[in-house]
C-alpha cells in the first residue's frame, strides 16, 4: 500500500498547471510528430534534448514522457490511414488497420486503436507501478557480475529481436558500441579512437548519433528511392466504436495487454513481439476467421493494445534497472543521465518523488491522449497531407539544429553528416538502427561495470558467472545466440533435402 | 553442374535478397573490417596502466567481433549474390541528389557562423526541398525563411539557446 501514498504525492506534485502543461505539450508534439511518417519517438526525444536543457528535470522528464506516449498512438493513426508505418511495433496495426482504411471502416479502427491503446496504457502504467518498486528492491542487490550479465542478454536479444536476423542485429549493435568507444576512457583518462581529432575526445554526442542513423538516413534514403505517391484513405466520420465493434474490441484489447506488458518490462529487446504475439493470438481465436487479412477488427485492436501496453513495460526495466530494450528508451536513459540521474535501483531511493510524479504523470498523459486523438483524430490525419518534401526539409532543419545545439562546433555537423551517411549504408543493406542506439547507449555502462566486475575479483573471470542469478542470465545469451542458428540449420537440412534431385551430384 | 549449397538465412529476410540490398552488405561489411583494423591497432597502441582491466580490455574483443561480423557479412554477400533478384527500378540520378545533398550539408556547417542561422537554414530548407522534388522553388524558400526564422524566434530568442548570426544580426 506504500505505493497509493507515493503515487498520490506524485499526483500531487503532477497536478501543477506548470507541469500539466509540459504534459500537455510533450503529449501534443509526440501526436504530431508520431503521425509523421518516418519520425519515430527515439528521434523526437533525441531532438528535443539538447534544448530542454533549460528546464528542470522534473518538467523535462515529464514532456519526455508525453512524447513517448504520445508517438505511440500517432503511429497508430499514420499505419492505419497511410499503410507506412513509422516504427517496426506498429506494422502490424498497419497490416489489418489499412484494410478496414480502405474497407471505408477507418473510423472504427482509428477508434479502437486509440481506445486500446488507452486501456493497454493505464493497465501497463498501474502495473509498472506495482511491480517497479518491487523489483528495484529486488536489483538493489545486484552487484557488477548481475548488470554485465543483464546487459548481455540485452545486447543479443535487442540485436535478434529488432532486425531481420542475429547477424545483421549484431553487426548495428557492434557499429553502435564502437562509437560508444570513442573518446577518453573515463577510468583510466587515454583517448580511444580519436585519432588527433579534438572534438573527438568528449566522444559523439548521442544526439548526433541518433538523428544522424534516423533522420538524415531516412532524407537520404528519400533521394535515393524517390519520396513516391502513397495515397491517404479518406476519414469521413467520427472515430466511434459501434457497439458491435466495441464487444469485438474489449476481449482482444486486454489480451493484447496481458501479453504486451509482461514481455515488455523483461530486460530483453521491446515491443516488437508482442504485437506480433497478439496477432497470431487473435487470429486463432476469432469468430471471424474470413475478415483476417480483408480488416479484421480484433486484429487491430489486439496489437496496438500490446504495443502500448509493452510501451510502458519497457519503462520497467528503464527505471529499476538502468536497462533500455528499445532505441527510445536508450535516448530517455541518456535525458535522465544528462539531468545527473542514474536509472536503477538508487533513482526510487533518491529521486522518489521525481520518479513517482513521472509516473503520475504517465496517468494523466493518457488521459489526454484520449481526449487529444478521439474527437481530433481529422485534425492529425490532416498533417498526413503535408508532401514529403515539405517533410524533409523540415527534419532536417530541426536535425541540424538539434546536432548543432548538442555539440555547437561545425566538426560536429560534419560527424552528422558521415553518420547519416553510414545510416544511409545500413538502410540499404537491411541492417536495422536500433540495436545500434541501443549499443550506443548501454555499452560504456556495460564496460563500467565489467571492469568494476574484474576489479573487485583481481582479474579472475570466473566471478561474472558467480551466483544463481549469473548463470540463468548468461543461459539466457547462449539460448539467445544459438535459437536463430539452430533454426536456420535446421531450415538448410530441411531446404537441402528437399532441392535434392535425382541427378543433382550432390 | 556443381551443386553448392543454397545460402540460408535467419529470420524474417526474404528467400531472395535484392542485388542492391546484397551489394550495400558487402560494402557495409567492407566498412566493418576496416574499422575492426583501426580498432584494434588503437587499442594495441594504449599503454598498460596500474589497473587490473586497462583501457584495451573492451575495445580488443569488440574489434575482433567487428572483423568476424565483417567477414561474415562480405562472404555471405558474395554467396547471395549469384542468385540476387534484381530489385525494382528506382528513379534516375539517387546517387547524384545524395551527393548534392551531402554538399549541401558540409556547406550548410561551413558556412552557418559566417552567415548566421536564419540565412543557412532557409537555404537548406529550399535545397532540400528541391532536391526531393517540390514542384515550386519560391514557395519552398518562402517556406524555409517562414521556417528558420520561426525555429531562431523560439530557441534563440525565447528559450536562449544561442545560435550563431550574421553579420545582419540573425
Amino acid at each position: 500500500m506504500d505505493q497509493f501514498g507515493l503515487l498520490l504525492d506524485g499526483f500531487a506534485g503532477a497536478l501543477t498547471p506548470g507541469h500539466l502543461l509540459w504534459a500537455l505539450v510533450g503529449v501534443t508534439i509526440g501526436t504530431a510528430v508520431g503521425v509523421l511518417p518516418g519520425i519515430g519517438p527515439a528521434l523526437t526525444v533525441a531532438l528535443l534534448l539538447p534544448i530542454t536543457f533549460r528546464l528542470d528535470p522534473a518538467s523535462a522528464l515529464i514532456l519526455f514522457a508525453g512524447i513517448y506516449y504520445g508517438g505511440m498512438y500517432g503511429g497508430s493513426t499514420t499505419s492505419i490511414l497511410l499503410n507506412t508505418p513509422g516504427e517496426s511495433a506498429s506494422m502490424i496495426s498497419a497490416l489489418e488497420g489499412n484494410k478496414m482504411a480502405r474497407a471505408g471502416r477507418a473510423a472504427a479502427a482509428l477508434a479502437t486503436a486509440a481506445l486500446g491503446s488507452f486501456v493497454a496504457g493505464t493497465i501497463g502504467t498501474v502495473a509498472l507501478t506495482f511491480v517497479a518498486p518491487v523489483l528495484s528492491d529486488f536489483a538493489t542487490s545486484f552487484g557488477p557480475p548481475e548488470y554485465v550479465a543483464l546487459m548481455a542478454v540485452a545486447f543479443v536479444t535487442v540485436s535478434a529481436l529488432l532486425g531481420p536476423s542475429l547477424l545483421k542485429g549484431g553487426a548495428s549493435l557492434l557499429v553502435g558500441l564502437t562509437i560508444g568507444l570513442i573518446g577518453i576512457d573515463s577510468q583510466t583518462g587515454q583517448p580511444r579512437l580519436v585519432f588527433g581529432i579534438d572534438s573527438l575526445l568528449d566522444g559523439i554526442d548521442v544526439v548526433i548519433v541518433v538523428v544522424a542513423l534516423f533522420a538524415l538516413s531516412e532524407a537520404f534514403g528519400h533521394l535515393l528511392t524517390g519520396t513516391g505517391h502513397s495515397t491517404i484513405e479518406p476519414l469521413r466520420e467520427r472515430a466511434i466504436l459501434s457497439k458491435k465493434d466495441f464487444k469485438r474490441s474489449w476481449p482482444s484489447w486486454l489480451r493484447g495487454t496481458a501479453l504486451g506488458f509482461p514481455i515488455g518490462s523483461l530486460p530483453a529487446g521491446g515491443a516488437e513481439v508482442p504485437t506480433f504475439l497478439s496477432y497470431s493470438l487473435e487470429k486463432r481465436l476469432t469468430k471471424h476467421p474470413e475478415e483476417f487479412g480483408k480488416g479484421a477488427i480484433e486484429g487491430v485492436a489486439g496489437p496496438e493494445a500490446a504495443n502500448n501496453a509493452a510501451a510502458a513495460g519497457v519503462l520497467v526495466p528503464l527505471l529499476t534497472i538502468g536497462l533500455p530494450t528499445s532505441a527510445t528508451a536508450a535516448v530517455i536513459l541518456t535525458a535522465f543521465q544528462s539531468y545527473g540521474l542514474q536509472p536503477g535501483p538508487q533513482l526510487f531511493s533518491e529521486s522518489g518523488p521525481l520518479v513517482w510524479t513521472l509516473i503520475a504523470s504517465l496517468y494523466i498523459g493518457n488521459v489526454m491522449l484520449l481526449v487529444l486523438n478521439l474527437p481530433l483524430v481529422r485534425l492529425w490525419a490532416k498533417l498526413l497531407t503535408i508532401p514529403s518534401y515539405a517533410i524533409y526539409a523540415g527534419v532536417l532543419v530541426f536535425a541540424t539544429l538539434g546536432a548543432y545545439a548538442a555539440g555547437g562546433t561545425t566538426v560536429d555537423l560534419l560527424i552528422l553528416c558521415a553518420l547519416g551517411l553510414l545510416g544511409l549504408l545500413m538502410r540499404e543493406a537491411g541492417i536495422p538502427v536500433a540495436p545500434a542506439i541501443v549499443g550506443l547507449i548501454l555499452g560504456p555502462i556495460a564496460e563500467e561495470q565489467l571492469r568494476r566486475a574484474l576489479t573487485l575479483s583481481e582479474g579472475d573471470p570466473s566471478i561474472l558467472l558467480s551466483g544463481s542469478i549469473t548463470i540463468v542470465l548468461w543461459a539466457v545469451v547462449v539460448l539467445a545466440v544459438l535459437t536463430p542458428l539452430g533454426r536456420a540449420w535446421w531450415r538448410r537440412s530441411r531446404r537441402a533435402k528437399a532441392t535434392v534431385t535425382p541427378g543433382s551430384g550432390r | 553442374m556443381t551443386a553448392t549449397e543454397p545460402v540460408e538465412q535467419t529470420g524474417a529476410e526474404p528467400e531472395r535478397p535484392e542485388r542492391r540490398t546484397v551489394l550495400a552488405s558487402a560494402a557495409f561489411g567492407g566498412l566493418m573490417l576496416v574499422a575492426a583494423v583501426c580498432v584494434v591497432v588503437d587499442a594495441v597502441r594504449l599503454p598498460e596502466t596500474s589497473g587490473v582491466v586497462g583501457p584495451a580490455a573492451v575495445p580488443l574483443p569488440i574489434g575482433v567481433l567487428l572483423g568476424a561480423v565483417g567477414a561474415t557479412l562480405v562472404v555471405r554477400a558474395r554467396l547471395q549474390l549469384r542468385d540476387a533478384a534484381p530489385g525494382e527500378t528506382r528513379p534516375a540520378h539517387g546517387g547524384l541528389r545524395v551527393a548534392a545533398m551531402v554538399a549541401t550539408l558540409v556547406a550548410f556547417a561551413v558556412l552557418l557562423p559566417v552567415l548566421g542561422y536564419v540565412v543557412s537554414s532557409a537555404a537548406l530548407f529550399a535545397v532540400t526541398a528541391i532536391l526531393l522534388g517540390a514542384p515550386r522553388p519560391a514557395q519552398m524558400i518562402a517556406y524555409g525563411w517562414a521556417l528558420s526564422a520561426l525555429v531562431f524566434l523560439t530557441f534563440d530568442r525565447l528559450i536562449g539557446l544561442t545560435l550563431p548570426t550574421g553579420p545582419w544580426g540573425f
